[in-house]
């Protein structure tokens, strides 16, 4: 059986290569043997990876892990094969919530242009305010909510005009 | 035991400090009344407490805010006194004076006290009339157009403060008069939706400035002491995230300036209550004050830390009429002491609140360690409340220790589920600059690259993955090539 991990931008493969005598999986094309394995569920667990234990915690949420190793934190999603998203224009057509919040101030209404890094709107969140900048240099295509509503993060709450090719 | 000092008090807050309010009154035999809006029902400070009274309202804040309510609550329950622990109404000169009139005692300054000192333009004022140095150019005002002139005729850098302010709500650094309009109408708007209160004002800006404030303790009479300093420099958003006592590098002779200076300031103000009295240190030594918060501040675990005294209690005391617990000469500080809030928020993405759900909570746990959380396993994170999860307070023999120990605390501490900032203060508290105690509260953005996350080991990484692939039940099944109840035996702890 083979998982595909997101971590950051990257996507990892893990393959389980044999179960015996020990563990082995394939990470990313390096083979490497599990000598201690932990359980499955949320909580403080060991790996022993190449000779090597590691204590780490670990907790389950849906289609992801959050690890705790090394004193860091890692958050690692499984990537569906089945679920190719991505429909829709660039990432930089659209303006998304970076946290959920709601609309404080609409700098610049649909039709008007704006500088890249130019406060576009301006969102509560946490009692903090604070101010969108526009993602590139364009024109205002839509405001999807107005002052005073609220929204989820990673929202869209407006977009720019597709950029044209043509130069 | 001697008789309580108060029978009952009810702790007008929620969240870590109340919990940590009723852990005093529990020691000194004193009852505790809980509030909570419906949402905090099983919130930890109302399983905490010996009573607890609901109280209502359109958000959460808003219930918190509710001074009739929250004054009925202790007259219903017999209450008699109440702790306002620090942000909500503990500030607020109205609930003060509502508190006394219902016969109550406020643990805290008299009304007009709080009014003094809550305005940062009157409490200046009064600072400077006693002696406390302020820093040059104050333009108070509540027309924005007219303050934006005034303020490009003192010159730039400006900061932009609400005069009702605290917490850094409506701050900011303006550079050039093109930003200033933008920057005063976001200050003025906040001002007005926190403290409802919309006139800010300007001050000339300290570059590389330190943060140093100064507890100190008043009777009410006239007679006040110092607990010394606490450096609070490590900032991000105009909020602390990082404090420490005592503060690192300075020489004794302007420690002892500084500390008089707020005893100055708080005995010449009659003050009752502990206090902290902030001031802004230049490179060149010169401090300048910024304002008194005349409650408990969420850093005063440093200060206890090193100083052995339960603040708590010692508010308790005074509120009753015990005088001072201690006279200066008294007050001696053992080591050195660290507190790092921990938060939920995205340090890679400029420090973004975060929500979720802590799905697993892990916390050391040390003789030299306070962790002062309400933080339940399970706990949903939301945007009702700020976004400050916990405190990680530790002490060590120097200041080397102790940021050696909270490096390790930070480290064996997991909040899975919610992104916080813990990995980011270890580095912070990690760093050459921090450890060399070369601080500033631009501390954060001189050192933003440095304090990103390292590049991965590839031995990590696959340790990483390895333990992530196999908390997947079904590729754990797999691995094991074994059914389930044989795959939960391993290495496996709690």
């Amino acid at each position: 059986m083979a998982i595909r991990l997101s971590l950051g931008d990257e996507v990892h493969h893990v393959t389980i290569l044999r179960r015996h005598p020990h563990l082995v999986l394939v990470i990313d094309g390096e083979e490497h043997e599990v000598t201690r394995l932990p359980g499955a569920g949320d909580g403080r667990g060991v790996v022993s990876i190449g000779g090597h234990e590691v204590a780490f915690a670990r907790a389950t949420l849906g289609d992801r892990q959050v690890v705790r190793l090394g004193g860091r934190t890692f958050d690692v999603s499984r990537v569906d094969p089945f679920s190719k998203g991505g429909a829709g224009g660039g990432a930089q057509d659209a303006l998304k919530a970076p946290m959920p919040g709601a609309v404080v101030t609409v700098h610049r209404q649909p039709g008007e242009t704006v500088a890249r890094g130019e406060p576009l709107i301006t969102i509560e969140s946490m009692k903090l305010q604070t101010a969108l900048p526009a993602p590139r240099d364009g024109v205002v295509a839509e405001i999807l909510r107005a002052e005073g509503q609220t929204f989820e993060k990673d929202e869209v709450i407006a977009t720019l005009e597709p950029e044209t090719e043509d130069a | 035991m001697t008789a309580p000092l108060f029978r009952k008090i009810l702790v007008a807050n929620r969240g870590e400090i109340a919990c940590r309010v009723m852990r005093t009154l529990a020691e000194m035999g004193i009852a505790s009344v809980a509030i909570h809006h419906r949402v905090e029902a099983r919130a930890r400070h109302v399983r905490m407490a010996d009573e607890a009274v609901e109280i209502t309202g359109e958000t959460p804040v808003a219930a918190h805010l509710d001074i009739d309510q929250i004054v009925e609550a202790a007259r219903a329950t017999g209450a008699d006194a109440i702790h306002p622990g620090y942000g909500f109404l503990s500030e607020n000169a109205r609930f003060a004076e509502a508190v006394a009139a219902a016969g109550i005692a406020f643990i805290g300054p008299d009304a007009a006290t709080i009014s003094l000192m809550g305005d940062k333009i009157s409490a200046r004022n009064f600072a400077e009339a006693n002696g406390v140095a302020v820093a040059p150019s104050v333009m108070p005002t509540d027309d924005i157009d007219a303050f934006v002139a005034r303020a490009e005729g003192i010159g730039f850098p400006l900061l932009i403060k609400a005069a009702a302010g605290g917490g850094g709500k409506g701050m900011s650094i303006v550079r050039s008069a093109a930003d200033l309009a933008e920057a005063a109408r976001i200050a003025a708007s906040e001002a007005l939706r926190y403290f409802g209160d919309g006139r800010v004002y300007a001050e000339t800006y300290v570059e590389r400035p330190r943060h140093i404030e100064v507890q100190v303790l008043g009777d009410g009479e006239g007679g006040a002491i110092h607990l010394f300093e606490r450096e609070c420099s490590v900032q991000r958003r105009f909020q602390k995230i990082i404090e420490e006592a005592p503060a690192a590098n300075l020489a004794p002779g302007l420690r002892e300036e500084i500390c008089q200076s707020a005893v100055r300031l708080a005995a010449a103000a009659k003050y009752r209550n502990a206090g902290t009295v902030e001031y802004i240190l230049g490179a060149d030594g010169r401090f300048f004050f910024l304002e008194m918060n005349t409650r408990l501040q969420v850093e005063h675990p440093v200060t206890e830390m090193i100083t052995g005294l339960d603040l708590v209690r010692a508010q308790i005391e005074i509120a009753a009429g015990k005088g001072l617990p201690l006279a200066q000469a008294d007050v001696a500080v053992n080591g050195h002491a660290i507190e790092c809030r921990v938060c939920a928020e995205d340090p890679d993405r400029d420090f973004m609140p975060e929500t979720g759900q802590v799905q697993y909570l892990g916390v050391p746990e040390e003789g030299w360690l306070r962790f002062e959380s309400a933080l339940d396993q399970g706990q949903k994170i939301t945007a009702d409340f700020d976004p400050m999860l916990a405190k990680l307070v530790v002490h060590g023999k120097d200041r080397g220790q102790a940021i050696d120990r909270s490096i390790e605390a930070l480290g064996g501490l997991a909040v899975l589920g919610v992104k916080t900032n813990i990995d980011y203060l270890a580095r912070v508290l990690g760093h050459d600059a921090f450890r060399a105690g070369e601080l500033h509260t631009g501390f954060v953005k001189e050192h933003g690259a440095a304090l990103a996350p390292p590049a991965l080991p590839a031995e990590t990484l696959a340790q990483v993955l390895a333990a992530a692939a196999l908390g997947f039940r079904e590729f754990q099944e797999l691995a094991l090539g074994t059914p389930e109840p044989y795959a939960a035996i391993g290495g496996w702890r709690n």
